[in-house]
C-alpha cells in the first residue's frame, strides 16, 4: 500500500502509540497482530478513525482521518477534538455533550458540520464509541467518521439526482448552514462547491430563507416547511461578486438521523422576471390603448361572458365595470349577438391564416337604464391564455343613424317634390289646355264667321287672339312633353340607333323636302335607351339643323365614336353636324335652358323647348350633352349615351 | 244626305259632356256636318243612364243612334257610363265613341276593355275639331249600317 510507506515517518510515534493504546485496550492477547490492525487501520482512506481519551484528547490517527480533516498525526495527536467544530458549536458546548452522551449512552451517532484544518467545512456522519475496561471505568472513545459530501457509493444516485436537476440544489439544515451543493448552484451562485459548504445559507439568499429555517418553538420545522412545500418563494439571491437577481426557491425536506435538512431548489427567475414585467408594461400600454379607444371596448369568452370592459363601455352603457364582469354579453346586446356569431368568429381563429374580422354589424345596445339605441359592432377573434377571445368594438351609431334616417327623409322629400313638381307641371299644362282649347276654340270660330263683317279694328283683334291662344296652346303642348321626359319615360332596352334615327327623318320628312336638306349619317351603334326619347332627340336635333339653316342646301351628318366609360362599361357619343347658322359661344350654355330662344319669333317660330327636352332626355339616360359651334360655321352637337350590353 | 231608318226621320245623338262650351262647339261642328242631327245632351253620368234608361221626366226620351261620352263627368264618370250600357243588353248595341281631352293609355285601353266602339282624342284646334266631328258623321253616321229602331230592345 502506497499510503502506508507515503506517510511511514510520520507514523511512527502515532503507530507507537497505537499499539500502546491497542494493548492498552486490548490485552496482550494477540501482539502479533498490532501490526495488522494498524496496518488494516491506516489502509481505510474513506474514513476517520481516532481514538480519544476521556476528556477528548486526541491519542491516534489513521490515513483516512488525515485525508479528510487535513491534520497530519503529528499535529493533532494530543489536541483535543474540539477542534473539529465550529466555533459556534464549541461555544454551545457541543464537543463536551458528544462526549457525555457517548459516555452515557456507550455509543453516539450523529451528523452534524465538522471543520478541516483549513477551516472549511463539511458534512460528516460520525459514530462515537466509549470505551471502557473490564470494570467498566471509562478509557477513552473511538470515533469513526466519514465525510457525508463525498460519501461516493450510497449517496452516488442522491448526488446524481442532485446533479441531474435542471435548478440549483442546496442543502441546508436547521442551522442554516449549506450541508450540500451541485454544479447549478456553484454556477448560479459564482461560488465553488467548498467555499459554500459549512456556510451561512444567508450568503447566498439574504434574507427570507434561514428565517424559514428557525421553528419558533411552537411549530416544528417541519410543520413549518409544510407549509412552503410544493410552493415557489420568491427571494432575492446574491452572488459572490455581491449582484443580486430574482430566485424562486422551493423547499422539501428531508428526514435525516441529523435531524430534518432541507433541500432548496433555487431557479434564478430574471429572465422570467424581466417577461413579466415586459408583459405588465405591455399590458399596461394594451390597457391605456383598450381605454383611450373611442370605441365601447368589450371581451367576451366563448360563452359570450364579458371579461373585459373599457371606460367607454361603462360610459355608453352605464354600468359599472363589476356590474358587467362575468355577466352575459346579452345584457348590454339584447338580440344579435348570438353564440353562432360567436362560435363563427372564433372559429375562424382557427381556419384562417389572418383572423376574420366581422365589421359593420349594426345591432340594439340596451343602456342600464332600459333605454335602447343604435349601435354597430366590430368583432375579431384575440388568441389570449385563457384560450381564444372575442374582441368586440362597440360603436354608439345613434347620431350616424339619425343622420342617415334625416338624409333619407331629405332625398325622399326631394325625390317626392321633384316628382310633384313633374306631376304639377304635368297636370298643371294638361288641365291648362282645357280653358285655353275653349279660348282657341271660340276666337277661331269667331275669326271664321265673323272676319270681314265687323269693323277692321274687330278683326285685328280677333287676329292677336287667336294668334295669342295658338302660341300659348304650344309652348303648353311642349311643356307637356319636357315634363313626360321625366314622367312618362319608358324602360330602356338594346335600341338601333339608326333606327331611331331613320324614324326621326321620316317624321321631319315635310321640312327635309321643304328645305331640300341632305342628311346623312356613319353606321351607328345599338345603345341603351328609350326608343321613343332617342327618336325625339334626333328629330329635335336634326329639325333644328334643319330650322336654323343658311341660304343653299342644308348638310346634316350624324356620327358616332365609342369611349371607354370610367368603370368599363362602353359609352357612345354621337354628333350632328349642320352646316347652318351656328351659335355663339356666349349661348353654348344658355341654349338647352327652358323656353331660352335666340332669335325673334317673326324670324323662328317655336317655344325655345326643344333643346331643353334634349338635355333631358340625355341626362335621364345618364350622359350629357354639348354644342360647338362658330357663327356662320355650322354646329355640332354631342352627346353621350351608354352602350347595350353585351354588345360593342 | 243618307239618313238612317227611313225618310225624314232624324237622328238622335246623345252626347255626354259636362263642359257647355264643348258641347256647343260639337253642336256647332255636328250641325255644319249634318243638318238632320237631333242632338241631345246630358252633362253628367247619372242623367245620361236616366235618359237612356227613360227614367221619370226621361220617359219620352229617344232611344239615341249614337253615344259621344267625355271620359271626365261629374257624380258618375264616363267610364262607368260605358259599364253600365255595355252590360245592359238592350243599350249594348248602340255605338258608344269615347270623345275626350285624355290621351292616357290607361284611359283607351279600359275604353275598349269596356266595349267602347272607339276612342277618340279632341284636337286642340278648331278646324281639326270640325273635321273630326265631320268624319264621325261621315262614317258612323252615313257608311256604318246600325241596326234599325224598330229592333225589340
Amino acid at each position: 500500500m502506497a499510503t502506508i510507506r507515503d506517510i511511514s515517518v510520520r507514523k511512527e510515534e502515532g503507530t507507537h502509540w497505537a499499539q500502546k493504546e491497542g494493548r492498552l485496550l486490548l490485552g496482550d492477547a494477540l501482539p502479533e497482530s498490532e501490526e495488522l490492525y494498524r496496518m488494516l487501520l491506516d489502509g481505510i482512506q474513506d474514513h476517520a478513525i481516532f481514538m480519544m481519551d476521556p476528556s477528548g484528547r486526541i491519542a491516534s490517527w489513521n490515513a483516512g482521518a488525515e485525508r479528510i480533516k487535513g491534520y497530519g498525526a503529528d499535529e493533532i495527536i494530543g489536541r483535543n477534538f474540539s477542534c473539529f467544530f465550529s466555533p459556534e458549536d464549541v461555544g454551545r458546548g457541543r464537543p463536551e455533550e458528544v462526549l457525555r452522551m457517548t459516555a452515557a449512552n456507550g455509543r453516539h451517532e450523529e451528523q452534524g458540520m465538522r471543520v478541516r484544518k483549513d477551516g472549511s467545512r463539511f458534512l460528516a456522519s460520525f459514530t462515537l464509541t466509549a470505551l471502557r475496561d473490564q470494570a467498566g471505568s471509562l478509557r477513552g472513545f473511538f470515533e469513526f467518521s466519514h465525510d457525508l459530501s463525498e460519501r461516493k457509493e450510497s449517496e452516488a444516485r442522491y448526488r446524481g439526482l442532485l446533479e441531474a436537476a435542471p435548478d440549483a440544489m442546496v442543502v441546508v439544515n436547521q442551522d442554516g448552514e449549506i450541508v450540500l451543493l451541485n454544479l447549478q448552484a456553484e454556477r448560479t451562485f459564482g461560488y465553488r462547491r467548498d467555499e459554500l459548504v459549512g456556510q451561512q445559507v444567508r450568503n447566498i439568499i439574504p434574507t427570507g430563507f434561514a428565517e424559514r429555517l428557525i421553528a419558533d418553538g411552537t411549530r416544528t420545522a417541519a410543520a413549518a416547511l409544510a407549509q412552503q412545500i410544493g410552493t415557489g418563494i420568491e427571494l432575492s439571491g446574491r452572488r459572490r461578486d455581491g449582484s443580486e437577481f430574482p430566485v424562486e426557491i422551493m423547499l422539501s425536506p428531508l428526514e435525516s438521523p441529523d435531524g430534518i435538512l432541507v433541500t432548496a431548489a433555487i431557479r434564478d427567475i430574471s429572465v422570467r422576471k424581466e417577461a413579466e414585467r415586459h408583459l405588465a408594461r405591455l399590458e399596461g400600454r394594451y390597457r391605456g390603448l383598450l381605454e383611450a379607444a373611442p370605441d365601447a371596448m368589450v371581451l367576451v369568452n366563448h360563452s359570450g361572458e364579458i371579461v373585459l370592459v373599457n371606460a367607454q363601455a361603462k360610459k355608453q352603457f352605464g354600468y359599472s365595470p363589476g356590474d358587467l364582469l362575468g355577466q352575459h354579453v346579452k345584457k348590454i346586446i339584447p338580440e344579435g349577438f348570438t353564440e353562432r356569431l360567436i362560435a363563427d368568429v372564433l372559429q375562424s381563429a382557427d381556419c384562417a391564416p389572418t383572423p376574420q374580422v366581422r365589421a359593420g354589424i349594426e345591432l340594439i345596445g340596451r343602456h342600464k337604464d332600459g333605454s335602447d339605441f343604435p349601435i354597430e359592432i366590430m368583432l375579431g377573434p384575440l388568441k389570449s391564455t385563457e384560450g381564444i377571445l372575442l374582441t368586440v368594438a362597440i360603436r354608439d351609431i345613434t347620431t350616424r343613424k339619425k343622420a342617415e334616417t334625416l338624409l333619407l327623409r331629405t332625398v325622399q322629400e326631394l325625390n317626392r317634390s321633384n316628382e310633384e313638381l313633374e306631376q304639377f307641371a304635368y297636370i298643371a299644362s294638361h288641365d291648362l289646355q282645357e280653358p285655353l282649347r275653349m279660348v282657341a276654340s271660340y276666337t277661331q270660330l269667331l275669326s271664321k264667321r265673323y272676319k270681314g263683317k265687323l269693323d277692321s279694328d274687330a278683326d285685328e283683334f280677333i287676329a292677336f287672339a287667336v294668334d295669342g291662344a295658338n302660341r300659348m296652346q304650344r309652348l303648353i303642348r311642349d311643356l307637356l312633353a319636357y315634363s313626360r321626359v321625366g314622367t312618362k319615360g319608358k324602360d330602356f332596352g338594346n335600341i338601333s340607333s339608326e333606327e331611331a334615327l331613320e324614324q326621326a327623318t321620316t317624321n321631319l320628312r315635310g321640312a327635309i323636302e321643304e328645305s331640300g336638306a341632305l342628311v346623312t349619317h356613319d353606321p351607328l351603334p345599338t345603345v341603351l335607351a328609350d326608343e321613343g326619347q332617342l327618336v325625339q332627340l334626333f328629330q329635335n336635333l336634326v329639325g333644328n339643323a334643319i330650322k336654323y339653316r343658311n341660304p343653299g342646301v342644308p348638310q346634316i351628318h350624324i356620327s358616332s365614336a365609342k369611349s371607354d366609360g370610367k368603370s368599363g362599361e362602353t359609352k357612345w357619343s354621337f354628333s350632328v353636324k349642320d352646316n347652318g347658322l351656328g351659335i355663339e359661344s356666349k349661348y353654348f350654355e344658355k341654349i338647352f335652358g327652358l323656353f331660352q330662344r335666340l332669335h325673334k319669333r317673326e324670324e323662328f317660330a317655336g317655344t325655345g323647348i326643344g333643346l331643353a327636352i334634349c338635355k333631358k332626355i340625355v341626362e335621364r339616360h345618364g350622359g350629357s350633352i354639348s354644342v360647338e359651334s362658330q357663327p356662320g360655321q355650322g354646329s355640332t352637337f354631342r352627346f353621350a349615351l351608354a352602350g347595350s350590353k353585351g354588345k360593342s | 244626305m243618307k239618313t238612317i231608318g227611313g225618310e225624314g226621320r232624324p237622328i238622335e245623338v246623345l252626347l255626354v259632356e259636362d263642359s257647355p262650351g264643348d258641347v256647343r262647339l260639337t253642336r256647332e261642328a255636328l250641325r255644319d256636318a249634318n243638318g238632320s242631327i237631333h242632338l241631345h245632351v246630358a252633362t253628367d253620368g247619372v242623367e245620361a243612364m236616366a235618359f237612356l234608361r227613360r227614367e221619370e221626366a226621361q220617359i219620352r226620351a229617344p232611344r239615341p243612334d249614337l253615344i259621344l261620352l267625355d271620359l271626365n263627368l261629374p257624380r258618375m264618370d264616363g267610364r262607368e257610363v260605358l259599364a253600365h250600357i255595355k252590360a245592359d243588353s238592350s243599350l249594348k248595341t248602340i255605338p258608344t265613341i269615347i270623345l275626350t281631352t285624355s290621351e292616357a293609355e290607361a284611359d283607351i285601353v279600359q275604353s275598349y276593355q269596356l266595349h267602347a266602339n272607339c276612342y277618340l282624342i279632341k284636337p286642340v284646334q278648331l278646324d281639326a275639331f270640325e273635321r273630326l266631328v265631320k268624319s264621325i258623321n261621315d262614317f258612323w253616321l252615313s257608311k256604318v249600317t246600325l241596326l234599325p229602331p224598330s229592333q225589340p230592345r
